[in-house]
């Protein structure tokens, strides 16, 4: 039997009919859309990438001179995601003699946004090819729109070989802090 | 100027939203129409789901099982995601089925409406290569193994099988191009295919109206009429909820879509296909050669030209189902048939308890490579390479080639090794009878004048012999008084006539100075014939240079290992 509504629509029914749409809709909007939401921002605050915590063997010091030379540094074991990986690299160190007889580790990345910086042999800088920002070999901030020194990399002298602990610095500002 | 009228003024979104739901249902809304709107939701659903599926998946036959892994076990409520996205893909097949029958019921295939028909039989096909070209992304041993018939089927195709084989494949075998292929066909073409289609459907479907229910006079259906919003487009929405409150509801219950084991070639693995394919599965049993793939390739081929050709089949002007009884009945006879050959199929699967047991290794197996993808990662060679994370896995595969055989089972030559090994039990029964079978009593030695007396003690005095032996170990609860007290022993009793028990000095017998250490057995297993060891009575071939020092300390390592387990701790190794 066909109600006396289908013949005359009310008007209090027609607008019952259109809130509870909405409702409806918007609700199994939102049932998908906020686990939608934690799922997408699942990798914010997580460390996805992850290697061992041990200083990696870089180069022997007999090798080192004045000049830095740009040893990669590759980590043992690496965790990406889904995937362990061996001997990957994570990033470059420019390591040299400093003219204290220590030895020296500055991360290749520059500290403005993160390209790597090459040593200039005849200007005895470094310079990142990027946006122009050049350091002396001992690191310090020159010029250029970085707002900081190049970062060292810590490192130890075992057996003559140059250990250095991989560090990826947060690019960009004045202060120095492990991404 | 308000805001709407602005926007109104640049778009026309009023006329435009007015259009679009404003338009009348003839006869009236009702809930039999609802179907077509739940498989839009669905469909939306799905393309939802699948690109949220995307942002961690990765279509590589290295990655695609780890990163699916990676989703079900790790992601914050990816096992959700992909369970709706796995669970809508049945939910969409029926939903289309019973999108059909309305349809079907209602003769609505008929004038005018044949082009929104077969477009809508199309988009069923469509919908069908979706659930295939998806079923393998994971890469896991279902999904491999029901795909591997799958593309076998096509491989049979007429004139040309090996090529489209090898076309849809991508190559002569699975691989990367296979599962880049797949993932394209199913993320891409597939998709826009839809896409197209679903637009076209529905603005023919727009173009008609809903066909109303039979029996009814165009002045009547005029009067009954109702505006598609709110009133048909609440039952809509109702509908819309039921289903998503189902598929959620199925998702939870199942704990999502789960992952089998990765893709192992090298496996037996009872490959089924989704519930709505068992039909076509069970149909292959029945037939061979020539006439399996006439079946295979003409089953769906037929089924697909029957509902094409309904609307030719079935051209009364009458919707009554009464007057259509013909083409209800072909129809009615295909869905019977669809039903009974997948009853068959999982009657067959449920009767089977030779199966039943296969299925429950499967799923054993591919729990312990979720949690080792979980604990350890998948290593860089690809999924079924996450076995050998697991803890003494190189060992126990350096065993089985190289040492099982003479320390192990029946027909070995020297002492058993296992469970236990080195422990105080084991070395007072070496002591006790060195000789034993368990012991030294399948070697040439134990036959010689060399070998090994029986230690003539007892009691307190062999508990302490056989704690200076096991402080040897480097054990952390050795009881040092009564191993100095087996020293003292030592040297009262004939066991130095044979056996150093410091450095490595060489004796007739073996240096007993670290024995059962990691270090003593790595040196040990490389080279019995040392000279602190067997020397030239040594009957155990060198391995030294066969396994390398990294292999050797793995064995070792492993022995130790055996000295405080279990049998039933080695066992749980394989969980």
């Amino acid at each position: 039997m066909a109600d006396a509504d289908d013949d005359e629509p009310s008007p209090d029914r027609r607008r019952f009919l259109k809130v509870a749409t909405c409702a409806l809709g918007g609700g199994v909007g939102v049932a998908v859309g906020a686990p939608a939401v934690s799922y997408l921002l699942h990798p914010v605050g997580r460390r996805t990438v992850t290697a061992a915590a041990e200083p990696i063997d870089a180069v022997a010091v007999a090798d080192l001179g004045a000049d830095p030379v740009r040893v990669p540094l590759r980590a043992r074991a690496l965790r990406d995601a889904w995937t362990a990986a061996n001997d990957v690299p994570l990033g470059a160190a420019w390591v040299r003699r400093d003219e204290k007889g220590g030895v020296q580790a500055l991360s290749s990345v520059c500290p403005h946004l993160g390209c790597a910086v090459a040593f200039n042999k005849p200007t005895g800088d470094f310079r990142c090819p990027c946006h122009d920002s050049s350091f002396a070999v001992s690191g310090e901030y020159r010029h250029g729109p970085a707002e900081r020194g190049l970062d060292p990399l810590p490192l130890e002298v075992k057996d003559g070989r140059v250990l250095i602990t991989w560090v990826r610095y947060r690019v960009g500002g004045s202060s120095r802090e492990p991404a | 100027m308000s805001l709407g009228d602005w926007f109104n003024e640049r778009t026309g979104h009023r006329r435009a939203l007015h259009v679009a739901l404003e338009e009348p249902v003839l006869g009236g809304a009702s809930f039999v129409y609802v179907m077509g709107s739940v498989l839009l939701f669905l469909l939306v659903l799905q393309a939802t789901t699948g690109a949220l599926l995307a942002f961690y998946y990765s279509p590589s036959a290295t990655d695609a099982w780890g990163s699916v892994a990676y989703i079900e076990d790790q992601v914050t409520l990816g096992w959700f995601i992909r369970g709706l996205h796995h669970h809508g893909a049945s939910a969409m097949v029926i939903a289309v089925g019973l999108h059909m029958l309305q349809v079907i019921v209602y003769g609505a295939y008929k004038r005018p409406r044949e082009v929104t028909w077969w477009i809508g039989v199309m988009l069923l096909g469509l919908i069908l290569a979706f659930a295939l070209t998806g079923y393998l992304l994971p890469w896991d041993q279902t999904g491999y193994w029901a795909t591997k018939v799958a593309t076998g089927i096509a491989g049979e195709t007429p004139v040309a099988g090996q090529e489209v084989q090898a076309a849809l494949q991508g190559g002569n075998e699975y691989g990367n191009l296979t599962l880049t292929r797949f993932y394209a066909l199913h993320v891409f073409v597939l998709p826009a295919l839809t896409f197209g289609l679903v637009a076209a459907h529905v603005l023919l479907f727009r173009k008609h109206g809903a066909t109303p229910r039979w029996g009814r006079s165009d002045a009547e259906l005029a009067r009954t009429a109702q505006p598609f919003w709110p009133d048909q487009l609440f039952r809509d929405i109702v509908a819309m909820v039921v289903a998503f409150v189902a598929l959620v509801a199925w998702t939870v219950h199942t704990g999502g879509a789960g992952l089998d084991a990765p893709a192992d070639p090298s496996s037996n693995f009872d490959a089924r296909p989704e519930w709505y394919f068992r039909a076509l599965f069970q149909m292959l049993k029945y037939f061979s050669g020539p006439m399996e793939t006439v079946v295979a390739l003409g089953a769906p081929v037929l089924a697909g030209g029957v509902l094409f050709a309904l609307p030719f089949l079935d051209r009364g002007a009458d919707r009554s189902p009464r007057r259509r009884l013909l083409a209800l009945g072909i129809v009615l006879a295909g869905f019977a048939a669809t039903g009974l050959l997948t009853f068959i199929s999982f009657q067959a699967d449920a009767s089977d308890p030779a199966l039943a047991e296969r299925e429950a290794a499967a799923e054993k197996l591919a729990a312990r490579a979720r949690r080792l993808a979980k604990a350890n990662g998948v290593p860089a060679a690809g999924g079924t390479a996450v076995y050998a994370t697991a803890p003494f896995h190189r060992a126990r595969v350096l065993w089985a080639q190289h040492c099982e055989s003479c320390h192990e089972g029946d027909d070995r030559k020297g002492p058993l090794i296992g469970p236990g090994y080195n422990d105080r039990a084991w070395i007072r029964g070496m002591l006790t009878d060195p000789s034993g079978d368990a012991y030294f009593g399948r070697t040439k030695l134990a036959k010689s004048e060399e070998a090994m007396p029986a230690a003539e003690v007892t009691g307190a005095e062999l508990d302490a012999l056989v704690e200076m032996v096991y402080a040897e170990t480097g054990a952390s609860d050795v009881d040092a008084k009564l191993a100095a007290r087996g020293v003292e022993l030592f040297s009262e009793q004939p066991c130095g006539d044979c056996h150093e028990r410091t450095g490595d000095a060489s004796s007739s017998g073996p240096n007993l100075a670290g024995r059962g250490t990691v270090a003593y057995l790595k040196s040990f297993i490389g080279d019995t014939g040392q000279a602190r060891f067997f020397g030239e009575k040594h009957e155990m071939p060198r391995m030294v240079e066969e396994l390398g020092p990294d292999d050797l300390q793995r064995l070792a390592e492993w022995i130790v290992w055996l000295r405080t387990a279990t049998p039933a701790d080695v066992e749980r190794l394989d969980d």
